[in-house]
């Protein structure tokens, strides 16, 4: 068994948490028996405790805060469901845009995407904030990636990864605004240019977009004037 | 659609007192803890399907710590800094009433002297003390290894002894 010649500081702590091994208690405790200084140190110690435990302030108003944040997200959804219905009954009105069926549901495959890379906490397999390295990167692994634009405007480079888009793989750059993240998905495309049109998808916007030879989906849970004010720097920067 | 918020609300309410307590330990005053904490709530919202750790209540924690961080660095100016300060010399070796004297505290002196320790010490003796954390939990709130939690534990204890009841060490 260990034995203390000298007076075991780091391990009275470690008693006096429970956090030792029944050996080491054991130790602890022949030494406290011979111990005077050790056994008053302790006293002190837990002394210490009882205070610090009953100066613990009472926090019962965290509780109301966390359900005012879900209460909120809750709002937030059933808002956006609203909307939604509203598109979709608009949609049904034009009957001759075909596309509009097609285009829905690829905004929400692209939220899907967006959601799972959080949810698996990985979004970026490539940590980087140098647009050179990323391209290096995107270029390795895919048949025709885009250059991307480097941090500005508020917004950091934060990486790459290939998702799978479609069907496809697809390069996927991740900026960061504030505290959020935001996906861009992009490849080479040869349809005409097209204003940023951004849309809700449950917690998320989605904004599809097109701009000399490029065509792109962003999608964040930042607000649809962040992935616009984005599509304006990759625009700015591109020209 | 509504059930993973409410599924939320069971996973994190056992740690939402915690979470604020902490909260407060880490920032300036009362708005800010209670930003800090509704941050972190809903940064823990939409990651909490991918959680697979051990303890909720340290992942919770992790965050707010992680929210406070901007926090500190704009309040770092007017701030103690966070360094550990050395424990020099011996533990005090004669009989001492620091016990009676703690008992003598109260409330009050407790926090203002927790406020007037460097923030890495306040920290983890919250976790400790108030929350009760394992060691293993406070490694994973604080990102170290737990060497490094048993060593900031009994520096800053000593500190708030010394906060407390005075120089409780004999000076040669």
């Amino acid at each position: 068994m260990e034995h203390f010649d000298e007076h075991p500081r780091g391990a009275l702590h470690a008693y006096l948490d429970g956090e030792l091994s029944l050996e080491g208690s054991l130790a602890v405790e022949e030494h406290l028996t011979a111990c005077g200084a050790c056994r008053r140190q302790l006293e002190t110690l837990r002394a210490l405790r009882r205070l610090l435990q009953s100066a613990r302030p009472a926090a019962s108003e965290a509780e109301s805060a966390l359900l005012r944040v879900t209460r909120r997200v809750r709002v937030r959804r059933r808002r956006a469901l609203a909307v939604g219905g509203i598109a979709m009954a608009a949609a049904a009105a034009l009957v001759a845009m075909v596309l509009v069926p097609r285009s829905d549901r690829t905004v929400r495959e692209v939220a899907a995407v967006h959601a799972r890379a959080l949810d698996a906490g990985r979004s970026v397999d490539l940590a980087s904030s140098d647009p050179a390295a990323v391209e290096r990167w995107l270029a390795a692994r895919l048949p025709e990636s885009i250059p991307p634009v480097g941090s500005g405007d508020g917004f950091a480079l934060r990486g790459a990864r290939v998702d799978s888009l479609d069907g496809r793989p697809v390069a996927t750059v991740v900026y960061q605004v504030r505290n959020h993240l935001v996906d861009v998905f992009a490849w080479p495309s040869a349809e005409k240019d097209m204003e940023p049109r951004p849309s809700v998808a449950g917690r998320f916007t989605v904004c599809r977009w097109a701009h000399r030879g490029v065509a792109y989906w962003m999608v964040s849970d930042a607000g649809t004037e962040d992935l616009k004010a984005l599509a304006a720097l990759i625009k700015e920067r591109r020209t | 659609m509504d059930d993973d918020s409410r599924e939320f609300e069971r996973f994190a309410r056992p740690h939402a007192a915690a979470a604020l307590r902490l909260a407060r330990a880490l920032v300036r005053n009362e708005a800010d803890a209670q930003d800090v904490l509704q941050d972190s709530f809903l940064r823990a919202f939409r990651h909490f399907r991918g959680f697979s750790g051990e303890s909720p209540r340290a992942w919770i924690l992790s965050i707010v710590r992680n929210v406070s961080f901007t926090l500190w660095r704009k309040q770092q100016r007017d701030e103690p800094a966070d360094v550990e300060p050395l424990l020099e010399g011996e533990p005090d070796t004669t009989p001492s009433p620091e016990g009676r004297l703690l008992e003598a505290c109260d409330a009050s002196q407790v926090h203002d002297a927790l406020d007037r320790l460097p923030r890495l010490h306040r920290e983890v003796l919250v976790l400790r003390e108030m929350e009760e954390c394992s060691y293993r939990e406070i490694a994973d709130v604080l990102g170290v290894p737990i060497g490094t939690v048993m060593s900031r534990l009994s520096r800053a204890r000593a500190q708030l002894l010394r906060e407390l009841v005075g120089e409780p060490r004999s000076k040669n």
